[in-house]
């Protein structure tokens, strides 16, 4: 009884946070050099950034990654927006995340975060799952699980983030 | 003793967490995130696909994750509940309690964690703890954990700690320090250059009480070491589209349940060699392991206690024949070989026509080592040649082809061919060879509406209620996933939030059962939830090489996560 009162509370707590959620910014996670670096390095200068957890295995994950390619270019011009894939990958299949997207002509920066510390702090649960993040570094949408054409909801999200219009479908 | 202490760790981690949260105003920021999961299942006998009744009626499993974060500092809690513990799961699992809870602080320089922390050292071939709610696998250490990144391109870590096992921690104590360096970073000349090097070295001990094993000799008992030890070096060189990864692990003595307690030492070399641009690229991956089988209490032969991770080097298949097979890492022993080809045939070429055409090409061989017996417990146990292989352990070829027909249908077709030795996983017969057949097609009907089909097929020279004879005994081989198969799913995506999908398969010849499966799906922002009804295989559920024991299911499941 005790405990579930306790459980109760914490989740009350969870839910009088206010503060708008931001990208942990000192989480480490490796560039595709082999070089360690901090969550801070996701920057894009005032411009919107789509955070993407995605892992080679993971179909749904490959064919939003895939569909967001054709229309990444058009995308970039008109907002300015950056798409960072961050990859769950673990040792099995780390190695091949780089030749995986070089042949999927994939033009996202991409990290591995193989000890899973980024996808802890960003409380994702299953991939694929995909953030927007506005100029200031807060999250403003996020959603996971990808069927063909939500492409093109996401873009919407990302339009009004770069005009600096609000998002009713608020990060839940 | 249990519940109290649960109780005080309890109490403490709100403390902390309402300090925090206080001193948060006062600061003027911080805030608090979390996941929540909840999983349920209703499952009843049936005799054909070997499930049986479950007595609660209703298996549940429950867990909440609350972040609190404020600038350098976050604190976290993570709620678990096992009511009972859903099938598959281990019993031991049964219960509500805080399972993990940590206090961080970490800046560009340091970060400092205790309490419930995940740490690999490398690829984790003498260290990995980690955790995966899929496989009910959490070996998380609970100590002290420290990383230092003195200069630009140096981390140093050093950690110490116990390893959760269950509700409970395993009595082995684990130390591991690693040193890391990235030229890249450290050498400013070097920044934006074509070449990359990284390299490190690690090294990893466990302390455990002495006890009683008795010598494969009898009247004579094991003089276990208290101490084991385990160290590997490591390197990650690339110029432009090259690159080569290598890590060397060696361990000490370290007789255990795992290898029947002898005392050869253990050593494990990883390779892999990667060429890739745009639209293409090869990679081919090699493998030895030795007895590496590391774990924090030298008595534990499941799944837990875990220090080490050695990552299989099959691919890991998503299609259900394709990983019906699904092979499992065996860090006693093997060896392997796995190379992997992607190919993109351009627009407006004779193969890429309007769109482009997808190729994919993998190959893996697995076998096992090629060893002479020197005796039992309390001796070398054996000797293997360093090239020669063993048996045959697992095989495969797979050739996917994925293709835009229109701009609104897309198909992917693949081809497997699997050659699997039903011992490695525990049964009887001889080797299986599989064929696999699956097509995959999605419509996009409109902007709201999407269509998925998929048929798959397997034809394998493995029967079910064949013959055997197993230790001078005629055995019945009872591996349900035996026979040709063929399988039908219909997925339909409405709405851009709903999905309903209705799936079969069924054993045409020499095997059993007929699995037909329904399933309604909710998703909306960060929140996801799914009820399905129908009937589940039992089999090997395998995420990164790392399997658990899934019996089958007949009945309700429903599964619900949300993040905020």
């Amino acid at each position: 009884m005790k405990r579930i009162l306790l459980t109760l509370v914490c989740l009350a707590l969870a839910g009088i946070a206010t503060a708008q959620n931001t990208v942990p910014q000192n989480v480490t996670i490796k560039a595709m050099d082999g070089t360690s670096v901090q969550t801070s390095v996701i920057q894009n200068d005032g411009k919107p950034i789509i955070i993407s957890f995605w892992a080679t295995w993971c179909k749904p994950c490959n064919r939003e990654l895939n569909a967001i390619k054709e229309v990444y270019e058009n995308w970039q011009k008109e907002t300015g927006v950056k798409l960072v894939a961050v990859s769950i990958d673990d040792a099995r299949s780390a190695t091949r995340v780089k030749p995986h997207a070089d042949g999927n002509e994939w033009d996202y920066e991409i990290y591995l975060d193989q000890n899973q510390d980024f996808k802890r702090a960003m409380n994702v649960v299953n991939v694929p799952h995909t953030f927007v993040v506005n100029g200031k570094g807060e999250i403003v949408w996020q959603h996971t699980s990808y069927v063909d054409g939500q492409e093109e909801e996401l873009y919407e999200v990302v339009k009004k983030v770069a005009a600096g219009e609000p998002i009713e479908e608020a990060a839940e | 003793m249990k519940k109290r202490n649960n109780r005080i760790v309890l109490l403490t981690a709100l403390c902390v967490a309402a300090g925090a949260v206080s001193q948060a105003q006062v600061l003027g920021g911080g805030h608090v995130s979390g996941n929540v999961q909840l999983d349920g299942q209703i499952s009843k006998a049936d005799s054909v696909i070997g499930s049986t009744n479950v007595a609660e009626k209703l298996l549940s499993n429950m867990r909440a994750d609350v972040l609190y974060t404020n600038g350098a500092i976050s604190a976290g809690l993570r709620i678990e509940g096992y009511l009972n513990p859903m099938l598959g799961f281990d019993a031991k699992y049964k219960g509500v309690g805080v399972a993990n809870y940590f206090v961080s602080y970490q800046r560009e320089r340091l970060s400092i964690t205790a309490g419930n922390f995940y740490e690999q050292f490398g690829n984790g071939m003498i260290l990995r703890a980690y955790e995966d709610r899929y496989l009910g696998m959490d070996n998380a250490l609970r100590g002290l954990s420290v990383t230092g990144r003195p200069v630009n391109g140096v981390t140093l870590k050093g950690v110490i700690g116990k390893q959760r096992c269950y509700w409970d921690y395993g009595r082995g104590l684990v130390r591991g320090l690693d040193g890391e360096v990235s030229f890249n970073s450290l050498i400013k000349s070097l920044e934006g250059s074509k070449f990359h090097a990284t390299v490190g070295a690690g090294f990893v001990s466990k302390y455990e009480e002495d006890e009683t094993v008795n010598a494969e000799q009898p009247g004579y008992k094991l003089n276990l070491p208290l101490n084991v030890g385990a160290g590997s070096v490591r390197m990650d060189l690339g110029y432009g589209g090259f690159s080569l990864q290598a890590e060397y692990a060696r361990k000490g003595q370290d007789p255990s349940i795992m290898n029947s307690y002898i005392y050869r030492p253990g050593e494990a070399l990883m390779v892999n060699a990667t060429y890739s641009q745009r639209g293409f690229s090869a990679n081919v991956q090699a493998k030895r392991v030795d007895n590496m089988s590391f774990k924090s209490v030298r008595s534990e032969s499941g799944q837990m206690l875990y220090i080490n991770y050695i990552p299989a080097i099959t691919k890991q298949h998503t299609y259900a024949f394709l990983s019906m097979f699904p092979y499992a890492t065996q860090a006693t022993g093997e060896m392997g070989l796995q190379g992997d080809v992607m190919y993109k045939f351009k627009k407006g070429t004779a193969l890429g026509g309007k769109y482009g055409t997808d190729l994919h090409i993998n190959s893996a061989i697995i076998t096992g080592l090629d060893t002479t017996r020197v005796g039992g417990a309390g001796t070398y146990g054996y000797n293997s040649k360093w090239l020669k292989c063993g048996d045959l352990y697992y095989g495969d070829v797979t050739v996917e082809v994925a293709k835009k027909l229109s701009s609104a249908v897309k198909l992917t077709a693949t081809y497997g061919y699997q050659v699997f030795n039903p011992e490695v996983d525990g049964h009887i017969g001889n080797l299986h060879h599989n064929n696999v057949v699956v097509c995959d097609l999605t419509w996009k009907v409109n902007k709201k509406n999407v269509l998925r089909f998929e048929g798959e097929w397997l034809g394998s020279d493995s029967k079910y209620g064949e013959k055997f004879m197993v230790g001078g005994v005629e055995t019945e081989n009872h591996d349900r996933r035996c026979g040709d198969w063929l399988m039908g799913l219909v997925e339909y995506n409405f709405l851009s939030k709903w999905f309903v999908s209705v799936s079969d398969q069924y054993a045409y010849r020499d095997g059993i059962g007929n699995y037909y499966n329904v399933s309604l799906g909710y998703n909306y922002g960060a929140t996801r939830l799914q009820i399905g009804y129908g009937k589940q295989r039992e089999g090997l559920l395998c995420i990164g090489g790392v399997c658990r024991q899934v019996p089958a299911s007949n009945g309700l499941t429903f599964s619900l996560t949300t993040s905020f």
